[in-house]
Order: C-alpha cells, then sequence, then structure tokens
C-alpha cells in the first residue's frame, strides 16, 4: 500500500501511539535485561506479546513489511522462550532486537510523516532475525536429536506471513442450539466479535457471508476459529456469553491443521501446552464428543487458564488528544471568568443573600476542584523523556568504548505535556554532551584522578515553585576554563577583556553559537551548533540553560523550566486604566521610594541606589505612552525585576495584587506586529472579565537599552 | 463551528455570483446582509461572516508601536481575546466619540476574528440580484478598496464590504486613510 487511505486517520493515529507506546516498552526491558544479563521468563513472555500485538496491529493495518518484521522477531522470541537459559551469544541477540526496533520506530516515524508511503523493505534484518532464531533452535537440537535436521523448519513461512505458525494457535470448535437458524451468519457476528479482542489465524467454514451451505456444514461440523492462545481467556470469555451457543470445545491446533507440517521438537511442545488447557485428551472430530473436553457448561469451574495475561484490551488508561485538552482548559478558564462575573455582580449589592453565597462558595469550590483537575491531565511525569536517554547511553557507550552509568532520579516529576514534548531533544543533546565530552576517554585517567573507572551520568528532576529544575551532570573532567577562553577568543566571542570574566561566565560560553572545543566532529556531537541550539529550545518552552563546572570533578547543565506554560503567578500593576501582568518570578521586590533617592544620570536617565547597587528606572507609562497623573516617584511603586542578563527598577502606579492568571496569546490578527518585541509576551483575561497585558520582562529590559 | 460552516455557505454564494450569476432570478436572494451606519453613508455585512454584535466594552490598547492606529486594541468577548478596529478611522474618517449607539459587530473569517466599531446597526436585508449595481470601475471612490459591491435600493446606496480584506489585507488598510 503506498498511500494511507483517508479516513484512516484516527486509526493510523492510534496504530502510531500504540506501536510506539510498545516499542519502548520493549526498549526498556531490553535495557533493564541487557544491565541484569538475565531473561526472566516473564520478560520473555512480555517481550513475546509485545511483538504479537505490533505484528497483529501492522497486518490489521496492512503494513506488510512490519508485519514481517515483527513475524520474524517473534520467531526469534518463541525460539528464546523455547529453550530458555541456551543462549550463547546474547549481545547478537540484543543488538539484533534493538536494530529491529529502531528500524520499527523510523517505520512507524515514516508512517506519521504521511504523504506518499514507500515501505521499506526489511528483507535483511528479517534474514538476520531468522538466522538468530534458527542459532538458537540448533544450539537446543544439536545435542538432543537428529531430527533437527528434518526440513520441515519451523516458522520461517516468510511466503505466508499472513498465516502465523500454528503452534502459536489454539482452535475451539463451537455448535450452536438445534434449530436457531441461520448459523452461518451467528458464526460471523461471532468471529467479528473475538476479532475485536483477540488475533483469530483462521477460522472454518469460509465465505460464511455468502455461501449458504456454511450453515449446513456448522450443524454438522461445529464452526471452527483458530486463534491466538494467549487469547484463551478472551475467547472462552467472548463464546460464553454469546447466546445460542450449545456447546464448545478447545480442539488442538494439529488436528485442526494436520495437512501442515511441524517440526518435531515444538509438537511436543504444543502437546504440553495442550494438555494443560485440555484434561482429557481424547479429541474427537464427531458432531458431539461424547464427553465433551470442555464444555460450556464445565468451563467456568477450569477458568484460571495457565496464561495469567492481562488482557490487552482492557486500559485505565486511555489518550487523548491534545487540542480537546486545550479546548477543555479554556471553557474552564471561562466556567471561572464568569463564576466570578455572576457573584460578584453590581445588581447582587446590598441583597441579602443568605444561602446565595453558600451555594456561591459551594460553587468556587467545586470550580477550583475543577481547575486543578484540568491542569492535572495535562501534567505528565518526565520518565518517558529520561528513560530514552538509557538508550542513547547505551549506544554511545558500545560506540565510545567508554563505561558509564545512567543514573536517574526524580523522573516521576510532572510538567506540562507541551514542555515534555519539547525536552526530548535538548536533553538527547545534553546526555550525549556529557558522553562525549564530559565523561573522560580515558578509564585509566578516571582512576589517576581519584574517581571510580566507571563514569556516571545522572539526570535529576525536581519541582520548586513554580519551577521544575531538571540537572544532567556527569562526573567527568570538568570544563578547563583556560581552553574555553583561548577557544572563545579564536572564534570571536569575547567582548571585553578576557581577565574580566569570572568562571560562570566563561563556563557559559560553552553554550553561545559557534563554539567546539572538541577538535573532532565525531558522529554525536562536536559540530559546535548543538549547545546553543540546546539552549534555544530551552528558551522556546519558557526556560532557561546554565552551565556548573568544577575542573577535574564534572559538569552539570541545570534546565529550570517553568511548571506549564498556560498558567504563570503574577503580580498585576496598574498604570492609568491599563493593568499590566509581571510574572513573579522576575520579581525580586517592590518598594516606595522619595524623589531624592533618585540618581539622575545624563547619559542614561534616571537610577536608584539599592544596597548599593545601581538600578536604572524604566517607567511603565513612558514606555507604553499611556497617560498617567501619577509620574512622581513618591506616588507610584518601584518593582525590581531580573533575568539573566540584567536587573531594571519599572516605575508603575500602583500594586494591585498578586494572582495566578491564565495566558493567552495576542490574537491572530496582530501576529504580523512585533508586539513581543515590545515587551509583552500576551494577555490575560481577569476576574472581572478585563484583559491585562503580560510583560516579557526580558523583551522588556532588552527594547530600553 | 458555527462561524466556519457559515463561512462555507458564503463563500458558496460568492462563487455563484462572482462566476455564473446568470443563472440567478433577479429576485431570488444571494444572502443576507447587515447594515450599519458611519456618518451619512450606510455599509454592509454579508451575515455569515458576523458572529455577533455587542455594545463597545472595555477595550485594551495595546501599546506597541508598530499596531497601527485604527486597532484600537483587544477586547474580551466571552474569554476570547479579539482585536477591535475602528471603521471610521480605517476608512479615513473622524473618530468620533462612543455613545449607546455605537456597536462592535465581531466578523470572523479562517478562525481569525476581528471587532468592527460602528456608529450604529442599522438592519439585516436580502442582499438579490437587480440590487447589485453593475458599476465594477469604483476606483474613484474613497475608500473602496474594501468595497466588494453596491447595492442601489429605493432608500440608498449600501456599501457591502470585503471581509476578507478588512482581515487580512492590513497593508491596504494602512493606506485606506
Amino acid at each position: 500500500m503506498a498511500k494511507i487511505e483517508s479516513g484512516m486517520d484516527a486509526m493510523v493515529d492510534m496504530y502510531i501511539f500504540e506501536s510506539n507506546t510498545l516499542l519502548e516498552q520493549l526498549d526498556e526491558i531490553l535495557l533493564r535485561t541487557e544491565t541484569a544479563n538475565v531473561f526472566t521468563d516473564e520478560d520473555i513472555n512480555e517481550i513475546f506479546r509485545i511483538m504479537h500485538t505490533v505484528k497483529g496491529s501492522s497486518a490489521m493495518m496492512g503494513f506488510e513489511n512490519l508485519q514481517l518484521l515483527s513475524h520474524h522477531g517473534e520467531d526469534m522470541f518463541f525460539m528464546i522462550r523455547e529453550n530458555p537459559g541456551k543462549i550463547k551469544d546474547s549481545r547478537f541477540i540484543y543488538d539484533l532486537v534493538f536494530r529491529m526496533s529502531d528500524l520499527f520506530k523510523a517505520e512507524v516515524e515514516l508512517i506519521q510523516n504521511g504523504g506518499d508511503y514507500v515501505p521499506t523493505d526489511f528483507s535483511d534484518t528479517i534474514a538476520d532475525l531468522e538466522k538468530g532464531a534458527a542459532m538458537i533452535r540448533d544450539v537446543q537440537n544439536q545435542p538432543e536429536t537428529s531430527t533437527a535436521d528434518s526440513p520441515s523448519v519451523p516458522a520461517s513461512t516468510a511466503g505466508v506471513p499472513a498465516l502465523p505458525r500454528d503452534e502459536n494457535g489454539m482452535s475451539v470448535r463451537i455448535f450452536f442450539q438445534e434449530g436457531c437458524k441461520m448459523e452461518h451468519l451467528r458464526s460471523f457476528l461471532l468471529l467479528n466479535k473475538i476479532r475485536e479482542e483477540a488475533h483469530v489465524i483462521d477460522y472454518e467454514p469460509k465465505n460464511l457471508e455468502e455461501d449458504p451451505n456454511a450453515a449446513a456444514t456448522i450443524i454438522e461440523n461445529g464452526f471452527i476459529i483458530t486463534f491466538d492462545k494467549e487469547d484463551d481467556n478472551t475467547v472462552t470469555n467472548i463464546i460464553e456469553k454469546a447466546v445460542n451457543i450449545a456447546s464448545y470445545e478447545i480442539i488442538s491446533a494439529q488436528e485442526n491443521t494436520s495437512a501442515e507440517p511441524t517440526p518435531p521438537p515444538i509438537v511436543e511442545e504444543v502437546s504440553a501446552v495442550i494438555e494443560t488447557f485440555v484434561p482429557t485428551p481424547t479429541v474427537s472430530s464427531a458432531p458431539v464428543a461424547s464427553p465433551p473436553p470442555r464444555s460450556y457448561e464445565q468451563a467456568p469451574a477450569q477458568q484460571p487458564a495457565p496464561n495469567q495475561q492481562i488482557n490487552p484490551g482492557k486500559q485505565s488508561i486511555i489518550s487523548v488528544n491534545l487540542s480537546k485538552l486545550d479546548q477543555l482548559h479554556d471553557i474552564v478558564g471561562e466556567i471561572i471568568t464568569t463564576e466570578t462575573m455572576v457573584i460578584s455582580n453590581p445588581e447582587l449589592e446590598g441583597l441579602k443573600l443568605e444561602s446565595f453565597l453558600k451555594s456561591a462558595r459551594e460553587l468556587k469550590k467545586l470550580t477550583d476542584e475543577l481547575q486543578d483537575t484540568v491542569m492535572s491531565i495535562r501534567m505528565v511525569p518526565l520518565a518517558g523523556p529520561f528513560q530514552k536517554m538509557n538508550r542513547i547511553v547505551r549506544d554511545m557507550k558500545v560506540k565510545l568504548g567508554k563505561d558509564v552509568e545512567l543514573k536517574i532520579e526524580g523522573e516521576t516529576t510532572e510538567v506540562d505535556k507541551s514542555i515534555v514534548d519539547n525536552l526530548n531533544d535538548p536533553l538527547m543533546h545534553l546526555v550525549r554532551n556529557c558522553m562525549d565530552h564530559g565523561i573522560e576517554n580515558n578509564a585509566q585517567d578516571r582512576v589517576e584522578a581519584g574517581k571510580s573507572a566507571k563514569g556516571t551520568i545522572t539526570l535529576n528532576a525536581a519541582s520548586s515553585s513554580g519551577e521544575v529544575i531538571i540537572t544532567v551532570s556527569d562526573d567527568g573532567g570538568g570544563i578547563d576554563t583556560e581552553k574555553v577562553l583561548k577557544k572563545a577568543e579564536e572564534n570571536g566571542l569575547l567582548y571585553k577583556s578576557a581577565r574580566e570574566y569570572t568562571e560562570r561566565e566563561i563556563q557559559n560560553m560553552i553554550l553561545l553559537p559557534g563554539f567546539s572545543t572538541n577538535e573532532v566532529v565525531t558522529e554525536y556531537s562536536g559540530r559546535g551548533v548543538g549547545m546553543d541550539v540546546v539552549r534555544q529550545n530551552i528558551e522556546k518552552c519558557g526556560g532557561t540553560l546554565t552551565v556548573e563546572s568544577v575542573f577535574g570533578e564534572g559538569t552539570t547543565f541545570i534546565i529550570k523550566i517553568p511548571l506549564t506554560l498556560a498558567i504563570i503567578e503574577g503580580m498585576e500593576v496598574e498604570v492609568a486604566e491599563t493593568i499590566f501582568t509581571i510574572p513573579i518570578s522576575a520579581i525580586k521586590e517592590s518598594f516606595k521610594v522619595k524623589g531624592s533617592d533618585i540618581i539622575h544620570d545624563t547619559q542614561r536617565g534616571e537610577m536608584i541606589m539599592i544596597r548599593g547597587v545601581c538600578y536604572p528606572i524604566l517607567r511603565l507609562h513612558e514606555k507604553f505612552t499611556i497617560d498617567t497623573k501619577i509620574v512622581d516617584f513618591e506616588d507610584g511603586i518601584l518593582i525590581l525585576v531580573e533575568t539573566d542578563k540584567k536587573n531594571v527598577c519599572i516605575f508603575a502606579d500602583r500594586l494591585i495584587g498578586e494572582q495566578q492568571v491564565v495566558v493567552k496569546p495576542f490574537p491572530p490578527y496582530l501576529n504580523r506586529y512585533n508586539i513581543k518585541g515590545a515587551g509583552l509576551s500576551g494577555c490575560t483575561i481577569m476576574g472581572d472579565g478585563s484583559i491585562a497585558l503580560i510583560i516579557d520582562v526580558a523583551n522588556l529590559i532588552e527594547g530600553y537599552q | 463551528m458555527m462561524a466556519v460552516s457559515n463561512q462555507a455557505y458564503a463563500n458558496d454564494k460568492l462563487a455563484l455570483r462572482g462566476g455564473s450569476a446568470v443563472g440567478h432570478e433577479k429576485d431570488e436572494e444571494i444572502t443576507k446582509a447587515l447594515t450599519f451606519a458611519l456618518g451619512e453613508q450606510v455599509y454592509g455585512i454579508e451575515i455569515p461572516y458576523i458572529i455577533e454584535i455587542i455594545s463597545v466594552p472595555k477595550i485594551t490598547r495595546v501599546p506597541c508601536n508598530e499596531v497601527p492606529y485604527f486597532i484600537k486594541g483587544i477586547i474580551n468577548v466571552r474569554s476570547k481575546v479579539v482585536p477591535v478596529v475602528n471603521m471610521r478611522s480605517c476608512f479615513g474618517k473622524e473618530e468620533i466619540d462612543y455613545n449607546e449607539k455605537t456597536s462592535t459587530i465581531i466578523v470572523s473569517m479562517d478562525d481569525i476574528s476581528v471587532g468592527l466599531i460602528v456608529d450604529e446597526v442599522l438592519a439585516v436585508l436580502s442582499v438579490q440580484q437587480k440590487f447589485i449595481a453593475k458599476t465594477p470601475e469604483l476606483n474613484n471612490v474613497n475608500n473602496n478598496k474594501f468595497i466588494n459591491y453596491i447595492l442601489e435600493m429605493n432608500d440608498g446606496i449600501k456599501l457591502i464590504l470585503d471581509i476578507k480584506k478588512i482581515i487580512f489585507d492590513h497593508d491596504l488598510m494602512l493606506r485606506g486613510e
């Protein structure tokens, strides 16, 4: 299929989401087991289940190449499962499965990008997977039996990918109540129901809908469905709940598909499995087996099947389109604004409203709760992006030949979904940088410096007062300030004399555009575009990036980002009729002054000295050309604000108060005008319905100087 | 959502009119238009573009030098922030103080909403082929740039505005004076 049909968008979305989630799970298991160097049965089963689900959904979506790929992955893990503890070269297996997972992810991304999707050919990897499966099988077969050479090689039924192996299947024969009519259609409906929940491999008779003889066949021989044995519980449940079914019995896979050869070792296994399902191995093909091995009546007693797999159809998590959440968020904002309008309606003034006020309080409580809940829906833990770093460390460890351990702390810290999406790239760059530049190239150097030979990279997240602080630190060589300074000089990045730079300033030079100390450009980093792009990305989502380093002991990158983009803690200030909101995080203090405290500078205008430091004063009414009566400093108020670069004192008429505000962007009609450059980042609707303008402190100062 | 379907409807009608309007009966209604006054002149806006009509709420000026004089600021329309344009200064007329008749007509196209401040909202009328004046060359008339077509009716001339130009063509508006 070259193109994804329109109308399938929702399904494709779901498929992409599911596949990505499963593949991430797969990576996680692989990384964990690789570190522990042991595959528990549970892990293998889980991997097997993931492969199987991916295969099923790929088949459903018609992505044959992906189906084939996961099919062979599944095959290999089938072999691993059947031959526990006999894997000789686990490295080979890991590399293979990682490769498969990467290819799969890349392909899913291709699908996601839409347009003309051309399926990639995975035959190389498939061949390797087959080799892997064969290798594991041979390990098992050689010492045991000579039948291993038998021509009937299992599983690699590459020619018929749509029909997975029988040994994984399980069949059930269903009889309908006598005289219930239309057996073929009933079978068809039942089949569809089972298909919704389970993976149906085959069924008999075919052509249920069209062939009128099908009904007769079903009455005589029963309706046979072959499904994945992992779905045993699900399918039996469905059958038991269906109406007009007289009885059903589980029959072995071989009986149904005896025409197809099955390799000896597998047969043993399958029979063993089937024995656990079917207490009486006497399975007859007669319409009514006497006694039926597992009849409708006695089924519930035997319900707990050996395979206690969770039912993938039932999840306590649903995925929601982010735009719907945004919509919900907007509505909640509207409700809260409207609530204030109703409760503090001027027409209510002077009325005695005891029960009204009581109800109003109740309403307020509920809307507050509603707002909190909506906000919390948008919050996701950082575990996702953090876990992804495991993979990067693992790959780079192998390529760079450095022994490094990744420690993850505080991954349960939650931030707004939109921020998490923007964090993946910066985090990846920082971790790569730590791996490549941070950790010493030579383990010997580490030992000599009194450190353990194994390097450590730590990812940490913690929230503090409306901010999330994420640190990426390594215990490597640290930043050589002399080298950095020299490099900066060569690249012409210095704007004052080299001696005037503080250590911190020099360290932060590595975040400047066009800076790279690494002589060799490696595959991972060193092109000198990385760090400033990282910084820009973080600044884009309202955060900051700084570096702290002790030479010889290590480097720490500190990312500070607001908890959520949509809501900020703001201080409302008034200039005549206009209300401005200054983000609390930028405010250091506010104070009243006497006119005599002001220093008049002929070049830089008005300044004020606070605790020995001179700060320039920015009059808001002048900056935004607002007519106000308050022009004397004694009548107004000064607010000292700070961004990473500069401090400035803002002069306003008066403070109104502190309030949490929902940030709204300026309407798109105004996009063509550079309002942000003027020092305004957005607006917010206040409780009384009026609009306040949110000040962007960094741009305000920039524009002022 | 309503706005979108309304627009689709409007586009349909416009296409009919622009292309082969021949098929139209002379007295068949093409669309409806809301008329408003700016001084003595009567203008109209096709109904499908109109979201609602409100009085003039408190306008918050956007204090940025780049924002042109005719954009008066932003208003809160049921928790949506909408910019407002004074149609008088947009058409090069002198601005007057807002009174109880002054109205804001919220129009929308492609999810972009703008409030238009007008002197007075008058009526809704039926636009019919027979009223549309055959005056393709309007270039001498002042502020014709925003006029889509002209209706010649018994009670006078009505200039039907081209909302697309008002919403998207800022440069045209800047030259409008």
